[in-house]
């Protein structure tokens, strides 16, 4: 094993993305339909309402949501489940053979596969805004989203691994990926900005890691140039990589107690 | 032979799904949870944006109670309808073609999904809660939700036998993906060249759309046409099917399909 296994899992894992064109053109395709979906709503939504929707114009929902839908098409939907087979199949049980960390690999791996996904997702999402509703409402906003969407990309893999690791000890956590996405749609700003919450829920979805996966890198794309979102995003990374780290331990050693 | 034939798949495959009744309600449960966000998700939207397009939050749960009942239904009961695709590539139709029951039916009949049995006890509770009960309504329901169900399987089925042709099954993920995505929005938001796809090749407006509005409000001519597009579906699956399975090729692995 390298040094640097961590960065070549990765740049393999991204590779392998394009090995796979159908699918990379099914990811795109499914992505212009949500993001047309999503747009066409709020666009319906701004025009019952004088053009305006608690501070967002037209535009600005449409690049945000092409942003936050950038943010999640790219990972693998059913990570959370395909985990969970994994560690009650046996296939974690084996990978601990390997010279190197479980979840390091792991995180590697779908790391990797994410961020590559996302260079044409991004791409096409940023020509689809351009076309639709012309450029994005902040030059500075926009570059900003770049790093924030690769946070978020980062945080969610960490965090679904750190969720995932739950089926070291029950035995069917796998539908768990409804619920954790259904956070990330609602709470997370996915669908909606946080904005638009009741003031309740906002407090709530401000506090929750959620909002780093979806709200920060639209919310920058949108036209607000909040630069500390990228802080806050930075400080997720760490509370769900730790986490993810203190889980995969522990499941590790329990798997190694009571055999796999 | 036939009728006790899928009489008896479908017995085996509603026991095989429930064989583990705690994964059962666990799925069922996780997949009411799931349902329950999207009705809060669209509370708080139209809580801030009022109606859009002629539609409010009071039509929006009709066609969510409409849509996940119907689709629900469809992921349940014929779990295979959405892998039809898949076995046709794979070529994991032998077992199906040697019973003496029609292929399509048994195909479609042999798996259950759990989990998508939370979206038709959710989509029927939402149904009761949402509006009122009277015979006429709950009538439009029964309909609308039936003939979402055939558009679905029927439109499922016809993409999966790409598959036939392809060689590969993407076809009808893709279409099953695409399909549901567009059928849980109002179908008034959106117009020109994809409005006009939701109503043709991409049958979204009626698996949700056009039937809620039958249930919202009943007019005889739409709720005929409803059928008659049910109708059209169910045929076009049948008959691209039965000319599917002349081009299939057998993969060697002799599964219960």
């Amino acid at each position: 094993m390298t040094r640097h296994w961590f960065a070549l899992t990765m740049r393999s894992a991204g590779q392998r993305v394009f090995a796979d064109r159908a699918a990379v053109l099914v990811k795109l395709t499914f992505y212009v339909i949500v993001v047309t979906a999503i747009g066409s709503l709020w666009r319906g939504a701004t025009d019952s309402n004088g053009g305006e929707i608690v501070g967002y114009t037209a535009a600005a929902l449409f690049w945000y949501v092409a942003t936050s839908e950038a943010a999640i098409v790219p990972l693998t939907m059913r990570m959370i489940e395909e985990i969970g087979d994994d560690i009650a199949g046996g296939a974690i049980a084996v990978e601990l053979l390997r010279p190197a960390s479980v979840l390091g690999v792991r995180l590697a791996t779908e790391i990797g596969r994410g961020l590559t996904a996302l260079a044409p997702i991004a791409v096409i999402g940023a020509v689809l805004a351009a076309v639709t509703v012309g450029a994005p409402p902040s030059a500075l906003g926009a570059a900003l989203a770049i790093p924030a969407l690769v946070l978020a990309i980062t945080c969610n893999v960490m965090a679904q691994h750190a969720v995932a690791a739950a089926a070291f000890w029950v035995r069917d956590a796998r539908s768990v990926w409804f619920i954790y996405y259904k956070c990330v749609f609602v709470v997370g700003g996915m669908l909606l900005p946080l904005q638009v919450l009741p003031d309740w829920l906002q407090s709530v979805a401000f506090a929750l890691p959620f909002s780093a996966m979806a709200y920060a890198p639209a919310r920058l794309a949108s036209g607000h140039v909040e630069p500390w979102l990228l802080l806050v995003q930075l400080g997720w990374l760490g509370v769900a990589g730790l986490a993810a780290w203190a889980a995969f331990s522990a499941g590790q050693r329990r798997l190694q107690v009571v055999g796999g | 032979m036939s009728a006790r034939g899928i009489a008896a798949t479908i017995g085996s495959a509603f026991a095989e799904v429930r064989s583990n009744r705690a994964s059962f309600l666990t799925q069922v449960t996780v997949m009411v949870l799931n349902d329950a966000a999207w009705v809060v998700f669209w509370a708080i939207f139209f809580d801030r944006v009022g109606s859009v397009r002629g539609w409010d939050r009071d039509r929006v749960l009709t066609l969510l109670a409409v849509f996940m009942t119907g689709a629900g239904a469809v992921l349940a009961l014929l779990a295979n309808a959405r892998r039809v695709g898949k076995l046709a590539a794979d070529g994991e139709l032998d077992a199906a073609l040697a019973l003496p029951i029609r292929p399509l039916a048994y195909v479609l009949v042999r798996r259950m999904d759990a989990i998508n049995f939370g979206d038709v006890v959710f989509g029927v509770f939402l149904f009761v809660v949402v509006g009122d009960l009277s015979p006429g309504r709950v009538a439009s329901f029964v309909l609308a939700v039936a003939t979402s169900f055939v558009v679905l399987t029927g439109f499922l089925v016809t993409v999966g036998s790409i598959a036939f042709y392809a060689g590969k099954g993407e076809a009808g993920d893709f279409g099953l993906h695409a399909v549901l995505l567009f059928a849980s929005y109002p179908i008034d938001i959106f117009s020109g060249g994809t409005k006009l796809l939701l109503y043709t090749a991409l049958p979204a407006a009626f698996i949700s759309g056009v039937p809620a509005s039958v249930v919202d409000d009943f007019d005889l001519t739409r709720a005929v046409a409803m059928v008659g597009v049910a109708c059209f579906f169910a045929l076009a699956g049948a008959v691209s099917f039965r000319a599917g399975l002349k081009r299939y090729a057998s993969g060697s692995v002799w599964t219960r399909a």
